[in-house]
């Protein structure tokens, strides 16, 4: 109901009163102009006067003839009246003044003293004294007459004032009820603009509100607002805007986009601007933009939005947000990847290795008891036979018997007590136990110790030591495992070498490092048997019926290389060498 | 509305005045006379006149430069070709200065005039209408008259009574 009314009054009514207004304008100025009109006056409206003045000059002549009959006026004078009296029955006669006779019904009368005055013309311009009573007599009508008739001019004239006034009111009272009339269409106008005025004024103020909320939410996005026209040229540029491109509002404000900065003229860039110009939004991820400078370098996401008005493009919407932290966050990311990945594969390293040791130490244990068994039980039988012998021989063995049976009852069980120690030394590599330690230390020395022990201990086998100078045999190694090494490739050679053959040990080295090769001439290492040689446990086809544990080779290179140094089988065509080399500095290449 | 009543009402009164005016002054000899004979005087000028009266033939008047008008009047029909001189021209060429006219008739009809009125619009003094001599039984022999066609203005009234035919006076004041 309210809203009914309300659109009578807010819509219909000003609507009625735009018409109203307009007709009753034109109605009062058509009764104005009526009254303006009828306002002028004609001269004929004066009958009045001019028939008076008829009856004045009638007069006049009346009484100058009888002036003239008394002597006391002249011919002249009688002439001049009867000429005055003459021109006005002629003004009388004359367009406007005989249509007013006319409607007063004056026509005959006039006509008739018309006449009278023609016929006098002759006995004025002979004028005696004597004809003055006659004259007279004929005059006496004009005067009479004109009265009679100026009297009923006064009635018609004021009649016709009256009726003229009469009208003259009505038209202005109507005038004056349409002059209400649009005072009333007037005041609703008014009204209706004021109201207009009002509400548009408070929908401004709504709007400068809104728009200043939006310069607010862009100004405190964060993200950098920037709008292009249809020609490509900025009109828009927020501050985070600036703060993101290192350009302000007044260098961008105008301009086309890639004269403000590189960034737009990059292709991806570009045609994302120009797709949304076309009419299609897009989104780039993660653009290089150089600031100014080059300094920095940030990485900007871009929504481009193309910008419409009733389905025309007018321009475009492009958002930069600064993700420069995502950027490197991805970064670093990938960066723990890389580590991440490398750390597995150490890790698996380490676990294949840590597998490798285990399955070692469970093939060990395995050929440890098939060791026991064969290479445990020869050493132990011995011994056991030796000692039964002298248990049996009792007090008849002589002295040196006695001694001979002890000692290899002794040399069998020192063999086994390497063998477990050979076997414990595996054991406490495994469990990463064996430490060493590079000093220097004179390895011409430890080789001169360890030949004249294994002479006395073998003294059936040659042992030739060469030497190619006796004051430079200085390296960097763990004695104790240079000397374990040495003596473990010694044993090996009087194992391995024929009865008889000469072993023959060599040292030689240069700047860097320091070299022992053993050498026997037996017979060389089949090929097959060279690539394992160092395996742990592998015993080549030669070991056959040799104590061994298959553990020395291992034990030895591997305690050379925790040194620095190597140990390696050379590619002799006759003959077995080992050689063995270790640093003189630290770091050297062996 | 008024105002058109109360001119009404002032014709009245100039008619009684008129009427009552038994003292009329004096006419001219020569102007009561014959205007026919040429050394009749036909104008008299009084007033600001350095004390004497200014006499006028017509053979003065027509000496002045002519001037035609053509126009309609209020009491006849039609318009008329009008020949005489400028007042201006009479004024300027007796050397008689002023601010107002008093123009009378022979009737004893008299109207005071602007002189103002002479420089703003051509008024004539007519001796002739359509080529014919006005004569004392007419609008003659002197005729004033108004360029009415020409300006709106003139158009009114309080113009119309400014016609005075009949002419043999002026009274500059």
């Amino acid at each position: 109901m309210k809203r009914r009314s309300s659109s009578i009054f807010g819509i219909w009514l000003p609507l009625a009163a735009v018409p109203a207004f307009a007709l009753l304008l034109a109605f009062s100025l058509i009764r104005m102009l009526d009254v303006e009109s009828n306002m002028r006056v004609d001269a004929e409206q004066n009958m009045l006067w001019v028939l008076h003045q008829a009856e004045v000059a009638a007069l006049r002549l009346t009484s100058t003839i009888a002036l003239a009959e008394a002597g006391a006026a002249s011919t002249d004078d009688v002439a001049l009246r009867f000429d005055i009296l003459q021109s006005r029955i002629a003004l009388l006669h004359a367009g406007p003044q005989h249509r007013f006779i006319e409607q007063i019904n004056f026509t005959d009368t006039l006509d008739q003293l018309s006449r009278t005055l023609d016929s006098l013309v002759p006995e004025i311009a002979a004028f005696t004294p004597n004809a003055g009573p006659g004259l007279r007599s004929q005059l006496a009508p004009f005067a009479r007459r004109l009265g009679q008739a100026a009297n009923v001019a006064m009635i018609t004239e004021w009649d016709d004032l009256g009726g003229r006034l009469e009208a003259q009111r009505q038209q202005l009272h109507q005038a004056i009820a349409s002059l209400v009339g649009i005072m009333i269409a007037g005041a609703v106008l008014t009204v209706t603009l004021i109201q207009a005025l009002r509400q548009s004024h408070r929908r401004n103020r709504m709007l400068r509100r809104e728009r200043d909320f939006s310069a607010l939410l862009i100004a405190s996005s964060g993200e950098g607002i920037l709008a292009v026209g249809n020609d490509g040229r900025c009109t828009l540029w927020s501050s985070a805007m600036a703060d993101i491109t290192g350009k302000s509002e007044g260098q961008a404000m105008g301009k086309a986009l890639a004269d403000i900065a590189n960034f737009f003229a990059t292709p991806a860039v570009d045609q994302g601007v120009t797709r949304a110009l076309d009419g299609t939004a897009s989104r780039l991820t993660l653009q290089p933009l150089i600031q100014p400078g080059g300094a920095t370098t940030l990485h900007v996401d871009l929504h481009a939005f193309p910008m419409r008005d009733d389905g025309a493009v007018l321009g475009a919407i492009l958002l930069l947000h600064d993700a420069s932290d995502r950027y490197a966050a991805q970064q670093k990311q990938a960066l723990d990847r890389d580590r991440l990945e490398e750390l597995v594969i150490e890790r698996t390293q380490d676990l294949d290795s840590a597998l490798q040791r285990e399955r070692s130490a469970a093939e060990l244990y395995r050929n440890f008891a098939a060791m026991v068994s064969h290479q445990f039980r020869t050493p132990l039988a011995v011994a056991d036979s030796a000692l039964q012998r002298l248990i049996r021989r009792g007090s008849r063995a002589r002295p040196d018997e006695i001694i001979e049976r002890a000692n290899r009852a002794r040399g069998a069980i020192a063999g086994l007590t390497r063998l477990v120690d050979s076997t414990l030394d595996t054991a406490r590599l495994d469990a990463g136990q064996i430490s060493t330690r590079q000093v220097e230390c004179d390895l011409g020395k430890i080789v001169e110790a360890v030949c004249t022990r294994q002479r006395q201990a073998t003294p059936s086998h040659r042992l030739v030591l060469h030497k190619e100078s006796d004051n430079d045999s200085i390296a960097l190694c763990d004695p104790a495992h240079a000397e374990h090494v040495l003596e473990n490739l010694l044993s090996n050679a009087i194992k391995y070498a024929p009865p008889e053959a000469s072993i023959t040990v060599s040292m030689h080295g240069d700047e860097q490092t320091l070299s022992c090769d053993v050498h026997h001439d037996g017979e060389p290492i089949p090929e097959h048997d060279r690539a394992h040689l160092f395996e742990r446990n592998y015993r080549g086809a030669s070991s056959v019926g040799i104590a061994g544990t298959g553990i020395g080779l291992f034990m030895a290179r591997t305690l050379i290389r925790m040194q620095g140094g190597e140990l390696s089988l050379q590619p002799d065509s006759h003959g077995v060498t080992f050689r063995l080399t270790l640093p003189r500095v630290a770091g050297a290449k062996t | 509305m008024w105002r058109l009543f109360t001119i009404w009402l002032g014709g009245l009164t100039l008619i009684g005045t008129a009427t009552l005016a038994n003292s009329a002054p004096r006419l001219p000899e020569s102007v009561a006379a014959k205007d026919a004979a040429p050394k009749q005087t036909l104008l008299q000028i009084t007033g600001n006149t350095r004390g004497k009266t200014v006499d006028l033939t017509r053979a003065d008047l027509r000496a002045l430069p002519n001037a035609t008008l053509t126009t309609s009047t209020v009491v006849t029909d039609g318009t008329h070709e009008f020949r005489g001189f400028l007042m201006r021209d009479l004024l300027e060429q007796m050397d008689i200065q002023g601010s107002q006219v008093t123009a009378m008739a022979l009737n004893d009809y008299a109207v005071n005039i602007p002189v103002e009125d002479f420089y703003r619009f051509n008024v004539i003094v007519a001796y002739a209408m359509d080529g014919k001599r006005l004569k004392r039984a007419g609008k003659g022999p002197l005729w004033i008259v108004y360029p009415r066609d020409a300006h709106k203005a003139l158009q009114d009234i309080r113009y119309d009574y400014r016609w005075v035919w009949q002419l043999y006076r002026l009274e500059v004041q």
